[in-house]
């Protein structure tokens, strides 16, 4: 097999940091190429200098043999490397077809020719299973769906050299698969590609090879993923063995009711919802993209609103118009699967993020706020989450992907709800942050607080909740008693799926 | 690198107190006038007027927002505070509360026009702009209201060697605005809107109350800006304000505020509205064509936005 793309020696410096030390990294025709490294390992400075964003100080880039200077992102796409990255690249206003062509937008007599636009994305909407039409404006789309356009506008170009970055940070299993089914078919076909992710059971079913950074260098380069297993991986990015998530036993009080639904119907959607959170519980809420998971969280903070059916908060009957009355009246608090666009206030200090939550209790007279009243609430939680921040001024938009992570949990705990909506906790966190997290969610339910999971992350789902909800289409479908046992655990909620499917 | 981050987060304001103090060392050498008693209060009596106004734009460009209107807002409290003093005889307190009333409404009205209709601010300043600068023109006919109180006429003039008792209006409203967006809960909050809207309001905060809030105070401070204006030259010009509307964004912007809203700096605005008043000083006193002052300023702006853009994309690549 032939080498499509080699770097050899990379070096990048940004101010104060060595991203890049001195790394190798070839792929080869014909295969599939895991990237992986912790935050900060230098994965995005490799995919960036590849992709036409960034300029090595040092070290060469051949593409097909040829050594390669790109100036600018178009370069590398002219060079025949196409990326999905991990930041969204749409354009929300115009359509999904267009999105998808953007980059070579078909014309007849100087005008572009929007049915062969919509004709031609249809075929990529088709193959990657994603069910919106090539008209929909994106911004209309969910996360998921949008993720999918950005890989099907990465497809298009039928490049022989694919990069993705967190392809599946935000889709589903089902449609994981069918993009996994679709990148070995483009592999057979001769394509070579690069697969970042932070899931190794993806990893480990997709890939041929790997390549590990740990601190801007090669762990590994280029091993057969067929010679090592998943212990050998992880050691190589974090250069130690793997600390299982300590979680022992959480017995909790069945009686104490915390949060119940009794047929509740949104303004989202969803009609004949019923549900009961105890204190100490952790509940589950699996479904699909769609299944109007977060929307349920959202109504339930007053973003939406509840149309129909009863709402109870610790026994009595709440109803909560916004979201300041659930954070200080009902004491609910939510941890939003979007940090960046819902969760943080990137261009704002750590303790402004963490305190925000509290401003209003902190705050004297005419709502005087002392600048140490914020800290000293602040500081306990930064210590307690162990969020890796040079100071409680530090810019969160600064800091790495899980210390962001940590921020947005630690304002909830600041806040002292005693019902707690966590949505994705650990979606694009890296495995040390992911096991804090686990251990984190679990001590707050143990500690008596009522917890509402979210997540499309089976194992992670498996591992922590106490019962499963599994939802689809704006109800609730069924309800898995949790053993632990993944394989019978996804089964069964699995089963639950396909039988709403069938119906 | 933590302490290159706080050299780059001090250089907010610390680069234009620079080019302040150069600026005025290199005028005072040139023209020795420029330190004289009476330059620094025509200085100074420019800065309290022009301060204000940049304020009541900085207060909605924390929420990333525009105000258009600021201007026509100051315009009408003006005719307002002259017009009903002249006409109806109202005594001076009276007068300055129902300017400081009229322009809350106005400002509540932008407030909630914008928040409920969740069109841009851009887009309904730009008709309220009309509309209050409509209203201004209906009731003065363009004539200005000369019969102002001798009190009034006083205040504008009176000075203590360079220092115009004026002075002391600003210098109220600069205190009260740092300690609102750095020591309160309702400051804190309007830049958390400012910053990202949705996080705000997902962490509890009344988007909507702190929206109106903010566009009311805006308007509070242009009217302020309004009254000193009438004060200042001794009439009640219906043109006051017409020419405030580029210095009211290039002041914040030149002092290291992001339009996209969530960051502004109170010391870096009104040092923006220092080295504003020193090139119109520096045009009249080296005798250069007054038309040079708009198309220095828009040089100006432009130089700040950029040098703000690269700042960023420092810290980013600190990143």
């Amino acid at each position: 097999m032939t080498a499509v793309l080699e770097v050899r020696g990379a070096e990048k410096s940004f101010p104060g940091v060595k991203a890049l030390d001195g790394v190798d990294f070839v792929l080869r025709a014909g295969e599939i190429h895991a990237l992986l490294g912790e935050n900060g390992a230098g994965k995005s400075t490799l995919i960036k200098i590849l992709t036409g964003i960034h300029e090595p100080d040092r070290g060469e880039v051949r593409v097909f043999g040829q050594a390669v200077h790109f100036a600018n992102a178009r370069a590398a796409i002219e060079a025949g490397i196409s990326a999905v990255h991990q930041e969204r690249n749409l354009i929300p206003r115009m359509s999904v077809a267009e999105n998808i062509m953007l980059e070579n937008l078909p014309q007849r007599l100087g005008f572009v020719d929007y049915a062969e636009v919509n004709r031609q994305a249809l075929l990529w909407l088709e193959r990657l299973g994603l069910e919106v039409a090539p008209e929909r404006a994106v911004r209309t789309l969910s996360v998921a769906q949008m993720q999918l356009v950005e890989i099907a506008k990465a497809l298009v170009l039928e490049a022989k050299i694919l990069l993705m970055d967190e392809p599946t940070a935000s889709i589903t299993p089902h449609e994981t698969d069918v993009l996994f089914g679709l990148l070995r078919q483009l592999r057979d076909q001769g394509a070579a590609i690069v697969f970042v992710s932070h899931k190794l059971e993806e990893v480990f079913a997709l890939c041929d090879t790997v390549t590990v950074l740990r601190d801007g260098r090669n762990a590994c380069h280029a091993v057969p993923l067929a010679e090592i297993d998943r212990a050998a991986v992880v050691k190589f990015m974090i250069g130690r063995e793997e600390r299982v998530a300590k979680l022992g036993t959480k017995p909790f009080d069945a009686t104490a009711t915390a949060l119940r639904l009794e047929d509740v119907a949104t303004s989202f959607g969803h009609a004949g919802v019923s549900l009961e959170l105890r204190r100490g519980e952790i509940l589950g809420l699996y479904g699909l993209v769609g299944a109007g998971r977060s929307e349920l969280a959202k109504a339930l903070l007053g973003v939406g609103h509840v149309t129909g059916g009863r709402v109870e908060v610790a026994g009595k009957e709440a109803s909560i118009p916004d979201v300041t009355t659930a954070l200080h009246r009902y004491r609910i608090g939510y941890i939003s699967e979007d940090r960046k666009a819902e969760g943080l206030i990137l261009i704002h200090d750590v303790a402004s993020n963490i305190g925000v939550t509290i401003w209003r209790r902190l705050a004297g007279m005419l709502g005087w706020l002392a600048e140490g009243r914020v800290r000293r609430a602040v500081a306990p939680l930064v210590d307690k989450l162990q969020v890796r921040t040079p100071s409680l001024r530090q810019r969160v938009g600064n800091l790495s992907g899980g210390n962001q992570q940590k921020v947005s949990v630690a304002k909830w705990l600041a806040a002292e709800v005693d019902i707690l909506i966590v949505d994705e906790p650990t979606v694009g966190i890296d495995i040390k942050t992911k096991t804090d997290l686990h251990e984190l969610i679990w001590q707050l339910a143990k500690d008596g607080k009522a917890i509402l999971l979210i997540s499309s992350d089976m194992p992670e789902m498996v591992a922590l909740a106490d019962r499963i909800l599994v939802m689809g289409g704006f109800r609730v479908l069924g309800e898995v008693l949790n053993d632990h046992d993944y394989g019978r655990m996804s089964r069964a909620i699995m089963a639950h799926i396909h039988e709403a499917e069938a119906a | 690198m933590t302490d290159r981050l706080r050299a780059l987060a001090l250089a907010d304001w610390f680069g234009l107190l620079v080019v302040v103090l150069v600026a005025g060392a290199l005028l005072a050498f040139l023209q020795p006038a420029f330190l004289s008693t009476y330059n620094i209060y025509v200085l100074l009596l420019s800065f309290s007027l022009w301060v204000l106004v940049a304020l009541a734009q900085m207060v909605i460009i924390a929420i990333g927002q525009m105000n258009l209107s600021v201007g026509a807002i100051g315009g009408l409290v003006a005719i307002t505070f002259a017009g009903t003093m002249e006409v109806w005889g109202l005594p001076i307190p009276l007068a300055v509360l129902l300017g400081l009333v009229l322009a809350a409404l106005c400002g509540l009205f932008n407030g909630v026009v914008t928040h409920v209709s969740g069109i841009s601010a851009f887009i309904i300043t730009l008709a309220t702009l009309s509309i209050f600068k409509g209203i201004n023109i209906g009731i003065t006919e363009a004539q200005p209201f000369y019969a102002i109180p001798d009190a009034v006429k006083a205040f504008g003039a009176a000075r203590l060697g360079g220092v115009p008792y004026m002075l002391v209006v600003p210098a109220l409203a600069i205190v009260g605005v740092w300690l609102l967006f750095n020591r309160m809960v309702l400051g804190r909050q309007i830049l958390a809107v400012g910053a990202n809207r949705h996080a705000a309001e997902l962490s509890g905060i009344r988007v909507g109350r702190v929206v109106v809030i903010a566009h009311v105070l805006s308007a509070v401070l242009a009217a302020t800006a309004g009254m000193l204006a009438v004060a200042r030259l001794q009439l009640g010009q219906p043109t006051i304000g017409d020419d405030w509307l580029i210095l009211s964004f290039a002041a914040p912007v030149i002092g290291g505020a992001i339009l996209a809203g969530g960051h502004v700096s109170v010391i870096g605005t009104c040092l923006g509205v220092v080295i504003v008043t020193l090139i119109n000083n520096a045009l009249v006193l080296l005798g250069i064509d007054p038309f040079f002052v708009q198309l220095l300023l828009g040089a100006l702006i432009l130089a700040a936005v950029m040098l703000n853009r690269w700042r960023e994309r420092r810290r980013e690549a600190l990143a």
